[in-house]
């Protein structure tokens, strides 16, 4: 075991520093999606250019095809750099264009994965559904297969981006009378095609990212389902396979950048002799520490085994928990200013409400639980 | 960087689990035969890093945390600490001192046998002779006892890295203590049946469970961080072995409650083992524990 990092890694992320250095833009990123896709687009077509964009993507697809610690590195710097979250590209890059490269026909990843890393192209993930969230097996959009076409009818909910998306992933039940994990395809959607009614819906940190999507008879071609029709619910799941373990390091990044912050302001309001707050805030400086120690572990156990650890599982329950934690400490820190919170404040509040989707998205904390409880721990299944 | 076991130390890791299952069950931790600790020493866990020694401090951290899974003798730590850091005069087995201030008497943990006590500070480690006369008492943990000492002679290391060593296989202790508690939580709720179902299918258990996982899993990866950063002598090593015994305390701590809880009734007797990791869980904390201010600086 060592934690020291080659010379040529170290070379690496001077690299990454000076360019994140001399490029990173100097303006915030605007917190509406309608408001941003205007920078995140310039961002990522700036990334694709100086050759930073789908670093962890083979280079056959135009990407980086940078090694995992190599990819650890750049976002351990990017992180550092305060450079922006990548927004509204964040689908297509981090879980879209992944989906396409394991499982889409060379047609479709020929047409799609150049405009996603030039940022031409916005993706969303049209899964949810009104009726259908920690329990995803029971979708219920369904598409007709008429001629060389499916005809779509049904709706999707909390879809990031949508409403500035030009494609989505949509997971669709194809099969009639086909149930649970059986009959569902993935396939690529136009959202500009008639048919399709997207409804924005405001947050309770009043920022405007998700929305809800209806399909009343939208004519996707056959020839967009990607890995074969009733196969939707294998190619959805492959995705989870692709990162590996660095879908957290920024998140590392920032949240010891915050412990740092937090306590530099409780030094400075003098809320750090209330014993509570001190006590809180050294264990989770402790606890930020421990969130690389295990980060680093995953990784090293990709670059053993070519598979996360069993522990894998851990690190995304473990960082949304932490990270809300941070966020409860820097509003309880503001003291009674927190009240004077109004739409549009891009602050600590702000961080606070929008970070209550850490422990919802992309699986609960309880579903989280469930899989730990059953994969790491033998437990039987309760669902 | 690297985190995971090499060959040879999952060969270790192993060989100590193995042997620890055959010849010192958890289950016993209470009524060691006598004759363990000139089997401990053969084992030579207790060189593992002295002088002369090629393993290093990540290796140990491994070794220890399974020896600490076992609830194995608190006299192991200070044992190895002095043989790593005192070069002659100290053969036997060495007891540990719990950190007093002279003159009050000092507390020594597991002082069966030993000739020295080791007594730890933040920025230093103190070796004393130990006279025989000594009348032992029991402690919570019912594998440890204890007993009272003067301050006499000694013989002391200003060496930073020396408190750090012992801090860190306290650390491994507490980490392995967690695990212990875990793995005793997660074998019951799979057996146990109530409702027809094992317990453990019931969410409310499971996620319990889950929790302790997860503190275990983070205290862990945090051990091993510490552990090569004494290797490395970074300069954040006392930062980071401070968080790594801040972390697995509060492991076996909360896990030791939670095993307990999972257990129901029988977990709650002086028959059933969840109370000795519970019980071992509190005496750590008492050693060479986490300074709150140093972790609140934190790393550079
Ligand atoms: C900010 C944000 C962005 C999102 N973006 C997208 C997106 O781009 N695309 C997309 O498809 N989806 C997206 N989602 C949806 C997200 O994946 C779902 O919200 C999530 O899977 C939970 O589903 P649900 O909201 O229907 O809650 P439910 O499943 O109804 O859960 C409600 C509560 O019940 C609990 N619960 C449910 N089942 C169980 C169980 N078996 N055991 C114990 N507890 C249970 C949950 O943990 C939760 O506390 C987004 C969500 C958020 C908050």
């Amino acid at each position: 075991m060592d934690i020291g990092f080659s010379v040529e890694e170290t070379r690496f992320r001077e690299e990454c520093r000076d360019w994140l250095h001399a490029n990173v833009p100097a303006e915030k990123r605007p917190l509406d999606a309608a408001d941003a896709i205007g920078f995140d687009k310039a961002w990522q077509r700036r990334l694709f250019d100086a050759g930073w964009a789908g670093i962890n993507w083979p280079a056959d697809y135009g990407g980086r095809g940078l090694s995992i610690v190599q990819q650890v590195i750049w976002l351990e710097e990017y992180a550092k750099a305060h450079a922006p979250w990548i927004g509204a590209n964040f689908v297509g890059i981090n879980h879209g264009g992944p989906t396409l490269i394991l499982n889409a026909s060379e047609e479709q990843k020929a047409y799609h994965l150049p405009r996603i890393l030039k940022g031409e192209a916005i993706w969303c993930q049209g899964f949810s559904e009104p009726g259908a969230g920690s329990d995803l097996a029971g979708i219920k959009t369904r598409g007709r297969i008429e001629g060389d076409e499916l005809v779509v009818n049904g709706s999707k909910i909390w879809t990031s981006f949508a409403h500035v998306a030009d494609w989505q992933e949509l997971v669709l039940r194809t099969e009639e009378g086909s149930q649970r994990h059986a009959g569902l395809s993935w396939a690529i959607c136009d959202m500009h095609a008639p048919g399709i009614t997207v409804r924005p819906i405001k947050k309770m940190s009043g920022q405007t990212e998700f929305a809800e999507v209806f399909y009343d008879d939208v004519r996707i071609p056959l020839s967009n389902v990607v890995g074969g029709l009733g196969n939707g619910w294998k190619v959805a799941m492959s995705t989870l396979s692709f990162e590996r373990g660095t879908g957290f390091i920024a998140e590392q990044v920032k949240a010891g950048q915050e412990i740092a912050e937090l306590v530099t302001t409780a030094r400075a309001n003098g809320m750090i002799k209330d014993d509570r707050i001190a006590d809180q805030l050294s264990q989770m400086r402790a606890e930020v520490a421990a969130l690389r120690a295990m980060t680093y572990r995953n990784i090293s156990e990709v670059v053993r085994t070519g598979q996360p650890g069993p522990e894998a599982s851990v690190i995304r329950l473990f960082t949304s928990e932490l990270g809300q934690r941070l966020e409860r400490m820097a509003v309880l820190l503001m003291g009674e200013d927190m009240i004077d919170f109004a739409y549009g404040d891009d602050n600590a509040v702000q961080d606070y409400l929008r970070g209550f989707a850490a422990t919802i998205a992309g699986g609960t904390a309880q579903i989280q639980r469930d899989i730990i409880g059953e994969r790491l721990l033998g437990l039987p299944k309760s669902r | 960087m690297d985190l995971t076991l090499d060959d040879e130390q999952e060969a270790l890791r192993t060989a100590t689990a193995d042997w620890c299952r055959a010849h010192m069950p958890l289950e016993e931790a209470r009524s060691r035969p006598t004759g363990l600790w000139g089997d401990l020493e053969a084992m030579g866990w207790t060189g593992m890093t002295a002088p002369g020694m090629d393993l290093d401090h990540a290796t140990e951290a491994v070794v220890f945390s399974e020896l600490g899974r076992v609830l194995a003798p608190i006299g192991l730590i200070s044992t190895t600490v002095a043989r790593r850091w005192f070069a002659d005069g100290f053969d036997g087995k060495v007891a540990l001192a719990l950190p007093a201030e002279e003159p009050s008497d000092m507390r020594v943990l597991d002082p069966d046998g030993s000739h020295a006590a080791l007594i730890w500070t933040a920025s230093g480690l103190r070796l004393f002779d130990m006279p025989n006369d000594r009348t032992h008492a029991p402690t919570i943990d019912l594998s440890t006892d204890q007993s009272r000492q003067q301050w006499t002679t000694s013989v002391s290391t200003e060496d930073a890295a020396a408190p750090l060593h012992l801090q860190l296989l306290a650390a491994a202790y507490a980490v392995g203590c967690a695990d212990a508690a875990r793995d005793m939580a997660a074998d019951y709720a799979r057996l146990r049946q109530q409702f027809e179902r094992p317990i453990g299918w019931f969410q409310a258990l499971k996620h319990i469970c889950s929790d302790m996982a997860v503190r275990a899993a983070v205290a862990r990866s945090q051990l091993y961080y510490a552990a090569c950063s004494l290797d490395a002598r970074d300069t954040d090593a006392a930062f980071h072995i401070a968080a790594a015994k801040r972390l697995g305390d509060q492991a076996a701590l909360d896990n030791g409650r939670a095993n307990i809880q999972v257990h129901g009734g029988i977990g709650m007797t002086d028959e059933a083992s969840p109370h000795l990791c519970l019980k071992r869980a509190h005496l750590l904390q008492f050693i060479a524990p986490a300074d709150a201010a140093l972790l609140l600086e934190g790393a550079a």
